[in-house]
């Protein structure tokens, strides 16, 4: 299986408008055209191999950036993970940041989940439990809210490596969440293969979660800078764009997005910059974030943002769920 | 039979005059390509000075084709220059080894103009830094291989934003600045070649030359609208402005006359910010009207609008409801403005880009939404450049020509303000007759989930060229595959001036040597 997303347009429909290198974080480090998707495209058009364009499909963080921008309306982030795929087949290394391919897990024994929203919380460091309770209070509690044991944070890093996820595995992680209405994952990457796997379900990130709060709303202003959880936003675009224009022109913050109002992805949530935030280029695009702006306080909705930008800049960091705590 | 043979870069008079062969297609093809000679030699010069040349088929295939997506051709090698340097380095050596170079920015060019049919490739889109904002002499100073939207990006930031550019966000600064540019403030501040303040400019032959109206202005105004003749524009100092929101008032018209008029009149009287005609059908035809600031808006209302003739959409809905009342049968024309109406206007309101009643970054809006409804893998885009006196007919004859060969098209129509008679508007978009302001159409077929053929767009194309000959007409896009109308249209004497000039920058002709000669 892999992450089908709605558009299905594959690399032959590219027009070669190059709108999605604009938004590409690779295209902002590199400056190097072969490493956008427009290359990628372009290249296989022309007659290259799967096998020529590896580099370029190894370096991509899976953003999910080039998705919305696409006019034609390319499948760009289901392209790149089944290229990966592709790809796999025909090698016999590995690049160092891929999750062991038989790094699955191995059954957990997750309960079947009865609250009306399931957590799907991701990785929260020992640091961040405090968040991952604030959230779940937030959410309206242990009474409303259910925490997924299984997060399915293995079959997440599979599916962005390409590499093949079992259907038992696939079945492990979902029986328990075929009860909850609705479903808050926090590693945006799960969002399309969960809306696929339950078509009635509301799937949505931590951050729209909390936000639909009036109450929550109320802690941003102005000077905060939100950072948008990217891959979740790029996945539902159309629906999203529209919630955080709404809660910008409501609180006035300001938000990670691109004139195109694309959010702009630090990357840190990728396999890449898991093995190498740095590298990955994570820090750059950050600062390119906060180039410019004035604010007090950043505020983030993926915990792997926390890292970055506690780097880059001495303003407070805090995640989403924090955000009541933190103004109280 | 006996051929003649002609040097490379020696190009006849042409024998045909302008009047004649008309109705008869005239087929333009890809240049023939390049066959490698010194091709080794050079890329082991260009090594032993540094500069990488990329080979394989995924680096050349990239760049295929252009924007247009009929002119196909494949460069043996690629640089991507990161400095002057770099691109005096390639020159120098093409030079000596007679290696074709074609430069490339956003590869917005439909007629073949950025594709190498052979030879070297230089990728410039990799030299996209911005190196200095100057606030208070209101400049920016740009690697010119920046597409317009990143520098957008960049000067937003500081409440900056550009003052003229294409409404396409993968435009580069250097291709513009090299044809052009044409933006819907164009009636206003002009082309935005003429908001550049300098240029730093590779020479043919490899000399890094700064130049600006007071420095070495020869090069300057060769390098403006120069289609990449004259040198590698490798850096740019434009205008800048304060950032402002903008708003939209749109009129109907059923008559392409009338709004022509209408247009004219908005830009003569310099009554708002922004201007330009979009049409659906030729009787369903927008006038669009832009301004800056709440102040030109109300003056405009106060002054300007009870000139306007085009009707609001409540009052243009009624007018064709009683139109095709009285046609039924056209009913099939109805519904297709209606749907295109009802598809394309909510890309102009989108929410996320409004703020207060105001479009901010119209650049984006409007970019997007030609990609969505006129992009696709070909774009056929003839057009023509007039002056005042002369367009409403070179339009209406080019609207013929247009229902003649396509069932659905849109006409793109915009003034472009001159700034009386440069040198570098010679040669170029600016016809040789307009004063003060000129004016441009173009002719796009919707060829979306069409299957035209090449030598049917190629005729198409040749009706619409063939009005500028006859009407003594320029062109945007007259370089590449259309190169063929540039005698016919320019004429001789001043086709072979600026031949003579190439040759003397140029001597082995060896950059972008297939746009224009």
């Amino acid at each position: 299986m892999d992450g089908h997303n709605v558009n299905t347009k594959g690399y032959e429909y590219c027009s070669g408008c190059g709108i999605c290198l604009l938004v590409c974080p690779l295209w902002r480090k590199t400056r190097s055209m072969p490493h956008t998707r427009k290359a990628r495209a372009r290249a296989l058009q022309g007659g290259a191999t799967i096998e020529d364009i590896a580099t370029s499909i190894d370096a991509c963080l899976l953003c999910g950036s080039c998705e919305p921008a696409c006019p034609e309306g390319i499948g760009i982030a289901a392209m790149n993970m089944e290229q990966r795929r592709k790809l796999n087949q025909l090698r016999t290394t590995y690049p160092s940041w891929y999750p062991e391919p038989s790094g699955m897990k191995t059954r957990i024994k997750d309960n079947v989940l009865h609250n009306s929203i399931i957590l799907i919380a991701g990785e929260y460091p020992e640091a961040n439990l405090k968040a991952r309770s604030a959230v779940i209070e937030l959410l309206g509690g242990n009474k409303k809210v259910s925490l997924a044991v299984d997060d399915g944070r293995d079959i997440a890093g599979l599916l962005e490596a390409g590499l093949p996820v079992t259907q038992d595995r696939i079945d492990d992680f979902i029986r328990p969440l075929r009860h909850a209405g609705t479903l808050v994952v926090s590693e945006g990457l799960l969002h399309v293969p969960l809306r696929k796997w339950f078509p009635g379900k509301k799937v949505m990130g931590t951050g729209e979660a909390l936000l639909s709060s009036a109450y929550i709303r109320k802690a941003l202003g102005p000077e905060d800078l939100y950072i948008i959880e990217c891959r979740g936003y790029h996945s539902d675009y159309e629906r999203l764009v529209k919630f955080y224009d709404r809660l910008r022109k409501e609180t006035g913050c300001q938000i990670n997005l691109d004139l195109q109002r694309i959010a702009i992805p630090t990357g840190a949530s990728s396999l890449q910059a898991k093995k190498d935030i740095e590298a990955a280029g994570c820090l750059e695009q950050a600062r390119w974030i906060i180039r410019g702006r004035s604010m007090s306080r950043i505020v983030v909705e993926d915990l792997a943002d926390l890292e970055v930008f506690q780097r880059v800049t001495d303003v407070p960091v805090i995640h989403v769920g924090q955000l009541r705590q933190d103004n109280s | 039979m006996h051929i003649p043979v002609f040097e490379r870069g020696i190009i006849p008079p042409d024998p045909v005059a302008p009047d004649s062969l008309k109705g008869i297609p005239r087929q333009k093809t890809n240049p023939s390509r390049w066959q490698g000679e010194n091709w080794q030699d050079f890329v082991l010069d260009l090594r032993s000075r540094g500069v990488t040349v990329c080979e394989s088929r995924a680096d050349c295939s990239v760049f295929m084709t252009d924007a247009g997506g009929v002119a196909y051709g494949l460069s043996h090698g690629v640089v991507r220059p990161t400095s002057a340097e770099d691109i005096s380095k390639v020159l120098k050596a093409a030079q000596i080894h007679r290696v074709p170079v074609t430069t490339r920015g956003g590869g917005l060019t439909t007629e073949g103009e950025s594709v190498a049919f052979g030879g070297l490739l230089l990728d410039m889109s990799s030299m996209n830094r911005v190196l200095e904002i100057n606030p208070d002499a209101m400049t920016a100073r740009t690697q010119a291989g920046i597409f317009w939207h990143q520098l957008a990006e960049i000067l937003r930031r500081d409440g900056l934003d550009y003052l003229s550019a294409p409404l396409n966000l993968t435009a580069s600064v250097g291709g513009t600045l090299g044809v052009g540019g044409i933006d819907v403030n164009s009636p206003r501040l002009g082309c935005s070649a003429d908001q550049a303040v300098a240029l730093q400019v590779v020479t043919p032959t490899g000399d890094i030359v700064n130049c600006s109206e007071q420095e070495n202005p020869e090069l300057m105004e060769r390098a403006l609208f120069g289609y990449g003749q004259f040198g590698v524009i490798t850096e740019a100092t434009l205008k800048i402005r304060k950032f402002t929101p903008v708003t939209i008032q749109y009129f109907y018209y059923s008559s392409l006359r009338t709004a022509i008029e209408d247009l004219q009149f908005i830009a003569r009287e310099d009554a708002s910010d922004y201007s330009g005609i979009l049409t659906i059908l030729d009787r369903a035809i927008t006038l669009l009207v832009a301004f800056d600031s709440d102040g030109r808006e109300r003056e405009f209302n106060a002054r300007w609008k009870r000139n306007l003739r085009g009707h609001g959409e409540a009052g243009f809905g009624l007018h064709m409801a009683w139109h095709y009342l009285l046609h039924p049968w056209r009913i099939k024309e109805a519904a297709y403005i209606i749907g295109r109406r009802f598809k394309l206007f909510p890309e102009f309101w989108r929410s996320e880009f409004m703020h207060n009643g105001k479009i901010v970054d119209r650049t984006v809006v409007f970019s997007r939404a030609v990609w969505k409804f006129w992009g696709g893998p070909q774009m056929v885009i003839p057009d023509l450049s007039s002056k005042a006196e002369k367009f409403a007919e070179a339009v209406e004859r080019g609207n013929a020509v247009c229902r003649k060969y396509f069932r659905h098209y849109t006409l793109y129509c915009v003034g472009i303000k001159l700034r009386g008679r440069l040198p570098r508007y010679e040669l170029s978009c600016i016809p040789p007759d307009a004063a003060d302001i000129a004016y441009g159409c173009e002719f796009e077929p919707m060829l979306r989930g069409t299957n035209y053929s090449r030598d049917y767009l190629q005729s198409f194309k040749n009706e619409i060229y063939d009005i500028g000959v006859d009407m003594g007409l320029s062109y945007y896009r007259f370089g590449g595959m259309m190169k063929g109308y540039i005698r016919r249209a320019m004429g001789d004497e001043l086709v072979d001036k600026h031949l003579a000039m190439k040759k003397a920058a140029d001597p082995a002709m060896i950059l972008n040597a297939e746009v224009i000669f």
